[in-house]
């Protein structure tokens, strides 16, 4: 029988299961501050002990002060970082704390450090977790009972298996265009509820063509199509992100020879195994642009702002509050509209590849004026990477913020925020109310349309910035 | 775990789609490392007059309501049942989400839409609160909402054991609508039961086996 990539990694991690449910084992578990205090807490309550802690990896970074990381001013941050320090203590568990050379957003130091491999179930209390799946894991993100539950058992309960949709992306990926394209296209056209109970798998020649960065962006936010988690089988890509650079906990000698064979047979035998198959064509994407306040409601660059009647996936009522919040009134061209600040980062856009291709955009210009730019690598290690690359120099340059590696502006939790009536080019992944500060605006891009909505002020059309054949 | 086997309580509409984890919990919330004082942070940023939402380390502090949320409606003053529009609870993992509707009173959430009524990391929530998911068709769904619009508004019987929702409503008879649960959900919120040490009661040696036939590689190498 024709399986898929998702079923099998399934099936060999179940522990038990009957028709209505499956006790899941969790190979690896990461951790971070703002989900697990009350787990450890419900831990000493009860006088367990976590199960494997050599199966477990904290750091710190949602609430990492990103101009100096060791100045956590605001009282209740400092606690509960402080809180995942003592917690890692008491029940042995690896942390990769602030300054470790180590420390970053948890979606990206997992594959850094080789803790993220194919076929692996992966856990952490954080909707992106999806992103692991990038190497052919089957990640996802869980609450602050379930991290208890792993903590305690190295288990989890599931419901009935979900169901599989194949994401076919055909074509290849004009110039200009990036994986942050893709997938909001992705979500654009299936809908933040469209992958609901379902296991997304993407796959076809413009995924294939993806650096492991790519793909990590594009199954990071396969969570904002409300998908239980986003795969992409592994191929030599995935082995040479793996074996090239020095991935302290990735296996090596017999152990690799033995994981490579098995990785060999992480794949969906055929596409008739999906339960849904959905066909994207990336060579007739262009950049794209989020106008509202949940990610499916996207729209070409060279678009306008809809009508509120207009909008998929939403009611009239819906589409005109999300109007409303963001300022904007229908039939505005996209490229009218100024921005007041600009993020380069997170765990969706703030890798190594992510801050190159912002950097070809800025090499040469300015931030324009009244623009903040903030540039954030999402680990010490990818900073450590664009400073020997001259990347921060370019950065600094154009005018904008180098800084240092945490959460930053995706979410309000550190000093990093929108004021009220602020609008955003985020290369982030939500664009909800309040979501970078309260009354602050997200319009969620690529980085490189990211970079060149500093150095313009507005929305632009990057292809505009890159030279060469645009198309326009 | 409180149980949960059956409940009579009034009814709350608030009909938006998509609402998403960071709208019923703003993420400054997150840094509370307590499991508790969440329920007067709800909506927090909808709830309250903009720049009026209570202080991260004192939630129970005098805010300002805004009088244009529908659920600052006084007439939904003390409802235990929240009716919501589809897809909701999407976005964030944050358990954050369940624990400030359950500590805001309310012991049901009904949405339209089976198997898209919640996003599946909050569902997943709800039950191990004993906040109970209920999804019902969207006809169903519509009946209580126009229930509740209408003069004297509504209240419902919400009972898990024979999985119904049973509508009062001023005037009418009852009505009676059919719900799912997965069978070991409802089974751990019938009894109130502790996950874990059910886990690890029915299941230590089958755990302990898959972990002693798993490969090498499978366990992190050391640095």
């Amino acid at each position: 029988m024709s399986e898929t990539l998702f079923a099998k990694v399934w099936q060999r991690h179940q522990v038990t299961t009957t028709d209505e449910a499956t006790l899941l084992y969790i190979d690896r578990h990461l951790v971070h501050e703002v989900t697990s205090p009350q787990a450890f807490e419900g831990l000493r309550l009860t006088g367990r002990k976590v199960r494997r802690p050599a199966l477990t990896f904290a750091t710190l970074d949602h609430n990492v002060p990103t101009d100096n990381q060791l100045d956590i001013r605001e009282p209740m941050s400092r606690r509960q970082v402080e809180a995942m320090r003592k917690n890692c203590s008491d029940f042995g568990i690896t942390l990769y704390d602030i300054g470790s050379g180590r420390q970053g957003i948890v979606h990206v130091i997992g594959p850094e450090l080789g803790i993220t491999l194919p076929g692996l179930t992966m856990v952490c209390g954080d909707s992106h977790t999806s992103t692991h799946g990038a190497f052919g894991a089957l990640a996802f993100g869980i609450g602050t009972s379930e991290v208890e539950h792993v903590l305690a058992t190295q288990t989890l309960w599931q419901g009935r298996r979900p169901k599989s949709l194949g994401i076919e992306v055909t074509g290849k990926l004009p110039p200009g265009l990036e994986p942050k394209d893709i997938i909001l296209a992705v979500i654009r056209a299936i809908g933040t509820g469209g992958g609901t109970g379902h296991v997304i798998e993407f796959f076809g020649p413009a995924i294939s063509a993806l650096s492991m960065e790519g793909r990590m962006t594009i199954c990071n936010m396969s969570i904002e199509a409300g998908a239980r988690a986003g795969m992409i089988g592994p191929d030599d890509t995935t082995i040479e992100y793996i074996t090239k650079v020095d991935r302290p906990f990735a296996p090596k000698g017999a152990a690799l020879e033995a994981a490579l064979a098995d990785w060999k047979t992480l794949k969906t035998d055929d596409p008739s195994a999906f339960d849904r198959h959905v066909q994207i064509d990336a060579s007739k994407l262009v950049p794209q642009v989020t106008w509202g306040t949940n990610p499916a409601m996207t729209i070409d660059v060279t678009g306008r702002i809809p009508d509120p009647a207009q909008v998929p996936f939403a009611s009239r009522e819906d589409a005109q509050r999300a109007l409303e919040y963001m300022g904007l009134t229908p039939n505005t061209p996209v490229s009218d509209i100024a921005v007041d600040v600009v993020f380069i980062g997170s765990c969706t856009n703030g890798r190594i590849e992510d801050l190159r291709s912002a950097a070809k955009v800025f090499q040469g210009r300015k931030v324009a004026q009244g623009v903040r730019t903030l540039v954030v690598p999402g680990s010490e290690q990818v900073r450590h990477q664009a400073e020997a690359e001259g990347l921060d120099r370019i950065f600094n340059e154009a005018g904008a913020e180098w800084r240092q590696a945490g959460c930053s502006m995706c979410l309000a939790m550190n000093p990093d925020k929108l004021t009220p009536g602020q609008r955003a080019a985020s290369t982030s992944n939500r664009n909800f109310e309040g979501r970078q500060g309260p009354g602050g605006r997200t319009h969620l891009v690529s980085p490189a349309m990211a970079a060149a909505a500093a150095v313009t002020g507005r929305f632009t059309d990057v292809r505009q910035l890159l030279g060469g054949s645009n198309g326009h | 775990m409180e149980p949960f086997v059956s409940h009579r309580g009034r009814v709350a509409v608030l009909d938006w789609t998509n609402v998403n984890t960071d709208l019923i919990i703003p993420a400054r919330y997150l840094k509370r490392i307590e499991r508790t004082g969440f329920g007067p942070l709800l909506f927090a940023d909808k709830r309250y007059v903009a720049g009026g939402a209570p202080p991260i380390d004192n939630p129970d502090a005098k805010a300002t309501l805004n009088a244009d949320f529908p659920l600052n409606d006084s007439k939904y003053q003390g409802a235990t049942i929240l009716v919501v529009g589809r897809n909701f609870g999407c976005g964030s993992s944050r358990e954050h989400a369940v624990w400030a509707v359950a500590q805001a009173g309310y012991r049901a959430v009904i949405a339209p839409g089976k198997g898209e009524g919640f996003a599946d990391i909050f569902e997943g929530n709800a039950f191990n609160n004993g906040l109970l998911p209920i999804e019902l068709s969207e006809e169903d769904w519509q009946q209580i909402v126009d229930a509740e619009r209408a003069p004297g508004g509504a209240e419902v019987t919400v009972d898990l054991r024979d999985q119904s929702v049973t509508l009062h409503s001023a005037g009418k008879a009852d009505r009676r609508f059919a719900f799912d649960v997965p069978e070991s959900d409802r089974d751990r919120l019938l009894k109130g039961l502790d996950a874990i040490a059910e886990t690890l009661l029915n299941n230590e040696d089958a755990i302990r086996a898959h972990e002693q036939q798993a490969a090498a590689w499978l366990t992190p190498q050391p640095a």
